[in-house]
């Protein structure tokens, strides 16, 4: 990486100017051919003139909040002071009991090494802009804490160094809260044990639940969509039964047998709890998942319930509130199912939420939640499906989704199965717990305002989609069909995106999805062809 | 006792007080949520180490070694072994400036532990006393420390990229630590190279008995080190020991919920939740447990 002419300093991010560090796209890490061919122009896209008057995007020349600059002066002032405000709550025991003690060792240990700058997939992706430094973000925190945080006084703040508290300060920090996908690969290569991506997320939530302050695809369209209506993706209970009815029937008639899905059967041994964009997105994957748990003769059901049919919980990125709200809903209704386990699908971050996070919230009497993965890997090994993973001959890598491998350790469970249904499968590189972000992680996957779409592509996707191709190298071109096994919905929104924009599948017939549906392709007693190849 | 004396006192006793409050800050910090970071060490599963690869994890017995972790963090602390991997041009000055450091905090506290043992009426090695291998070790961990410093200086001023990320407590410790090894230096080369004259004080240390004279350089040594003792806690480089917490308490904590979590969680729930955006506030509510309980969500 080169050093770009005029990188600006941490104190810069209060000096108002039109665009702080603007994304470079001679700069962006190169693709192998042919998408090295590729001008970056073409999926760039430039806000407007009169749409930069509108909302800020003086950070880097993007806008994932659509913020706009208050009308007065004393609305300023109310922002900041609210600003100030929340910084003292972010360090109260009372107000931030959930994360104080991760987050002070976190804000009071980093040395500026820089040893995480090269394991962020932002950062290096973009050509090292300095925005996207894992400890930019971090460093503004600090300084902020040293001068207005409890305890802040001006020799704290001298050590720490200067930065104005100012409005153009708050636009550009909130942005810069959603310029992470709190992968943490940079907390990972800390020798210190700094989380970077805890301090983004801390202060997405002191944005959100001191300001109001969030995306509107995850608060407003996300996470209040769910506690009201059931679901993130808007689907009330009686639209998913229609769904569901559907796909079940599309499913019996690509299988080649009735495929039924059960609802709300107490009892039953597992609770199957599914992001509900799949059932929109992608219905094959809880397709698939009909069939395995129909043929492997495994009790199970479906909640109709609200927010029990949608395992996401958006809050885990950006707001406490929202997140408790959601995951003891989900809880509530395992518990009056009377099921004995929560078997989440094939999404990241509900692993993250529900099985880890939420865990000392729900208590030791929850019902216990666990992954897909080592559960399909079990149904797999114990020979309850006959496989024939010649029907799956085509050369298969898998995405390992950040929170499954670093959030949860699951790493070696998704690969049992693929070597049991994939014979072609192989590894990319990093992979497992240090493989890059899709770069749709953390909400990114599904905010789309302004050019935050066109980031996400071009800089956040950029060293994962890098990292794909090159594990496709020794059968690059289109005569080959591959497939991007991604079992995380978040990531496969991304991967849509990725694929579509660089023309994926006409330059290599590269496409994606789940790993359900690989194992329902290799089923002998399943119609062949579960796997459609066409673009997605 | 003289001002010296007194100062190392004062010092000694700040840097005791600081490592305390701050350990306690972060030992009774209120149980926080899970946010462990995988691969864990050891562990009950298979490549992650981690027991969520298992099928009904619940049912199983959770396998955890302290034994795993400890050679983890001992290859932090004598290798830097993430540095290596993920940062080598900082990883040789960084090494021998921590190498340095352990080498002149084992010889003080060797010199101080011999004070200690002989006011208690304990048989010491006369090694203590001083002489060429007390040099040798002093010599080799101010050495090390020395080039380390200056290395991490040099990388840290010429380094466009280091230099812009770093913040001014960043030079500040380094330059302190320089002027306390340059003090040494001048104590070792001028003074006191066979470290009798140390032995000696630290010895009058220990038995609160009266500190014996010392040169220019030897006392700004003594004074210059003990400003940097009494600040080290409240600093970053508090991490030689917060690195337990940060590690062991957070990165490696999945210990699944279980009844101290519980009543941990109750007690939280109601203590008040003071944030002021209106999803929060919803339904009127004042402690977690109301915020938690309440909140439909606005239909769009």
């Amino acid at each position: 990486m080169s050093d770009r002419p005029h990188p600006p300093r941490v104190a810069d991010i209060g000096v108002p100017s039109e665009v702080l560090s603007p994304v470079d796209l001679q700069a962006l890490v190169p693709l192998p051919p042919p998408y090295d061919g590729i001008d970056a122009r073409t999926i760039w896209k430039e806000l407007s003139a009169e749409r930069r008057t509108e909302v800020d995007a003086s950070l880097d020349g993007v806008s994932a909040l659509s913020l706009a600059r208050p009308a007065d002066g004393d609305g300023e002032r109310r922002q900041l002071e609210a600003l100030a405000a929340g910084l003292v709550r972010l360090l109260g025991r009372d107000d931030n009991w959930a994360f104080l003690q991760p987050l002070l060792l976190s804000l009071e240990h980093c040395t500026h090494c820089q040893t995480c700058a090269d394991a962020c997939p932002l950062f290096v992706g973009s050509g090292g802009n300095e925005v996207y430094r894992p400890t930019y973000r971090s460093d503004v925190v600090r300084r902020l804490l040293a001068r207005y945080g409890p305890g802040g006084n001006p020799i704290r703040a001298a050590l720490a160094g200067r930065v104005e508290l100012n409005w153009t300060t708050l636009a550009r920090l909130a942005e810069l809260a959603y310029r992470c996908t709190l992968c943490r690969r940079c907390m990972q290569s800390c020798p210190i044990g700094v989380d970077n991506g805890l301090i983004a997320r801390e202060l997405r939530k002191l944005l959100s639940q001191e300001l109001g302050i969030a995306p509107t695809d995850l608060h407003a369209k996300g996470s209040e969509q769910q506690l009201a209506v059931g679901s993130s993706t808007g689907m009330s209970p009686a639209a998913l039964r229609d769904v569901v009815e559907f796909i079940d029937e599309e499913t019996s008639e690509r299988v080649g047998f009735k495929v039924s899905t059960p609802w709300d059967r107490e009892g039953a041994d597992v609770l199957l709890l599914h992001n509900a964009g799949e059932f929109l997105s992608w219905p094959e994957n809880p397709g698939a998942f009909a069939v395995i748990m129909q043929q492997a003769g495994i009790s199970w059901t479906l909640s109709s319930e609200l927010v029990g049919y949608d395992a996401v919980n958006y809050g885990l990125w950006y707001d406490d509130a929202q997140f408790a709200r959601v995951a003891t809903r989900q809880a509530e209704i395992a518990r009056r199912l009377k099921v004995r386990k929560v078997v989440i699908g094939e999404c990241g971050h509900a692993h993250k939420a529900l099985a880890v996070v939420a865990d000392r919230i729900l208590g030791p009497d929850a019902v216990p939640r666990e992954s897909f993965a080592p559960f399909l890997a079990a149904i797999v090994g114990s020979g309850a499906l006959r496989l024939d993973p010649a029907r799956n001959d085509f050369p298969v890598t898998l995405h390992d989704p950040c929170n499954l491998a670093r959030g949860l350790g699951i790493v070696e469970a998704p690969r049992r199965v693929l070597r049991a249904v994939a014979p072609r499968f192989r590894e990319m590189t990093p992979h497992g717990v240090d493989n890059y972000c899709c770069g749709g992680g953390s909400g990114f996957a599904i905010m789309s305002p302004n050019n935050f779409a066109a980031w996400r592509t071009l800089v956040a996707g950029r060293m994962k989609f890098r990292q794909v191709l090159e594990a496709f190298a020794d059968e690059p071109g289109p005569d080959v069909p591959k497939y991007l096994c991604a079992p995380c919905s978040n990531c496969k929104g991304q991967f849509r995106e990725l694929l579509r924009a660089y023309g994926a599948w006409e330059r290599s017939r590269l496409t994606y999805g789940g790993l359900v549906e690989l194992v329902v392709n290799a089923m002998t007693d399943v119609r062949p062809g579960y796997l459609e190849w066409e673009p997605h | 006792m003289n001002l010296v004396a007194l100062w190392c006192y004062l010092t000694l006793a700040a840097f005791a007080a600081g490592c305390v409050l701050k350990a306690l800050r972060y030992a009774a910090a209120p149980m926080h949520l899970r946010w462990e970071l995988y691969p864990l060490p050891a562990g009950s599963g298979g490549f992650g180490g981690s027991y969520f690869e298992e099928v009904d994890w619940w049912l199983r017995p959770q396998r955890r070694s302290r034994l795993a972790e400890l050679r983890v963090i001992a290859a932090e602390v004598f290798t830097l072994e993430t540095v290596r991997a993920h940062n080598r041009p900082l990883w040789l000055p960084s090494l021998a400036f921590h190498w340095g450091l352990y080498l002149l905090f084992a010889l003080g506290a060797a010199l101080l532990g011999a004070g200690v043992l002989r006011a208690a009426g304990a048989p010491v090695t006369a090694v203590l006393d001083g002489g060429v291998l007390l040099s040798a070790w002093g010599a080799a961990g101010l050495g090390l420390a020395t080039l380390g410093a200056l290395g991490l200086l040099a990388r840290r001023t010429l380094e466009p990229r280091l230099r812009r990320a770093s913040a001014p407590a960043d030079f500040v410790h380094l330059v302190l630590l320089l002027a306390v090894f340059a003090a040494s230096w001048g104590s070792w080369l001028g003074a006191d190279r066979h470290y009798a004259g140390a032995a000696a004080f630290a010895a009058a240390l220990a038995s609160f008995s009266r500190a014996p004279g010392m040169s220019a350089w030897t006392a700004a040594q003594v004074v210059l080190l003990g400003l940097f003792l009494a600040y080290l806690p409240w600093s970053h480089m508090a991490h030689f020991f917060t690195k337990y917490f940060t590690w062991h308490s957070v990165r490696w904590d999945d210990l699944p919920a279980d009844r101290r979590h519980a009543a941990s969680v109750r007690r939280t729930l109601m203590l008040p939740a003071g944030w002021s955006a209106p999803h929060v506030r919803r339904g009127g509510g004042r402690t977690w447990g109301d915020v938690v309980g309440g909140g439909e969500g606005e239909k769009r």
